[in-house]
């Protein structure tokens, strides 16, 4: 279990513990928090990972996998925001998709919107439609939510995969990475818990111009 | 009217073409050609102005100085995209190395506060823990 924090010193303990309750390992990245983020982990059973700076959520789960992926009992990577925004029995019900699935599904991906989600307020679900709706790789995989932090990645995926989008782009670059390799993407049904904390820090449309960009110039020139 | 299009036409063709290069060696000595090619032709402005104004006649964008602006334009747009993606780069390279530390670092940490979290490894089907695979 992956959960990159930045910044989140008033959840992160009590996310944490939620999280250990099902999950025994859990890898947390600090993105170089400014605040007591890492005093609050360090009080927990999780282990720790510093970015000396910080560097961005993409780098940070680039970061997190890789630090997972040393534990050589390790099948299951799930990756988690640190808000609160998921529920536990969802990262749950969707390593068990991973598992039972036998080789049918390589990634599962959290979705929003698969049934009906009346819990997201209007404009988030505008933004997320309209993101979704110009990824030609989401297409593809015919997939509903492109941008929900909740994933699990099988070993081999996880091994294979390179974040090198540190900041928000890098949802979109899963998305193309795992279109481009061809890897079984399971889709299911996740229900997120909209707080007053979660929503004050969630990406706004005028974030999404700077994703477009990013991702449009990505590995090109010199 | 025509220019226009023409050089709505260039700035999208270079921006495309610049987009799509493979970084190399021919295309680091294009650059550089094109910036002291672009300094002569600026000198020359300066010095004859009136050959440029009959060359911006010729192909009617106006005056001389409209041309020599439109080429700043391109030029901008160019060292802007250029200087975009060197930091693309390094900022890259600058992100292998804080995660290098980050790794090593936490690896000393935890087995510090977890002695005996080599459960994990236990579980392990294949070998045991090993410095082998780095990210």
């Amino acid at each position: 279990m992956i959960i990159p924090v930045f910044n989140e010193a008033s959840v992160v303990a009590g996310v944490v513990e939620e999280v250990l309750q099902t999950f025994p390992h859990v890898v947390c990245v600090d993105d170089g928090s400014s605040d007591h983020s890492v005093s609050e982990i360090l009080k927990t059973d999780a282990h720790l990972v510093r970015h000396p700076t910080n560097l961005g959520q993409g780098a940070a789960l680039q970061t997190g996998l890789a630090y997972a992926l040393r534990r050589p009992g390790a099948q299951f990577f799930v990756t988690f925001d640190s808000d609160g925004q998921h529920r536990v029995e969802d990262a749950r019900a969707m390593v068990d998709v991973a598992r039972d699935g036998d080789g049918d599904a390589d990634v599962v991906l959290g979705s929003r919107f698969l049934n009906h989600a009346r819990d997201i307020p209007a404009l988030k679900r505008l933004v997320l439609r309209t993101v979704m709706a110009l990824s030609v790789a989401g297409r593809r995989l015919r997939l509903t939510d492109a941008h929900n932090g909740l994933r699990v990645f099988t070993r081999a995926p996880a091994q294979d995969i390179r974040i090198t989008m540190n900041g928000m782009a890098h949802a979109s670059e899963i998305v193309s990475y795992l279109a481009r390799r061809r890897w079984k993407v399971v889709e299911v049904p996740v229900s997120i818990r909209y707080t007053d904390y979660s929503r004050s820090k969630g990406q706004s449309l005028i974030n999404g111009v700077n994703i477009l960009f990013d991702l449009s110039i990505r590995q090109r020139g010199a | 009217m025509l220019v226009k299009l023409i050089l709505i036409a260039a700035v999208l063709g270079l921006f495309v073409a610049f987009l799509r290069s493979k970084p190399g060696v021919r295309i680091q000595a294009g650059k550089r050609v094109a910036v002291i090619l672009f300094a002569a032709v600026n000198i020359y402005a300066i010095v004859r102005p009136g050959d440029v104004s009959a060359v911006a006649n010729l192909i009617g964008v106006g005056r001389g100085a409209d041309l020599v602006l439109y080429a700043l334009v391109i030029a901008f747009l160019m060292g802007m995209l250029n200087f975009y993606v060197r930091f693309k780069a390094v900022d890259q390279r600058f992100t292998a190395l804080a995660r290098a530390m980050a790794l090593r670092e936490a690896e000393a940490i935890n087995r510090e506060r977890f002695p005996d979290d080599d459960v994990c490894a236990s579980t392990a089907v294949g070998p045991g823990r090993g410095d082998a695979e780095r990210g």
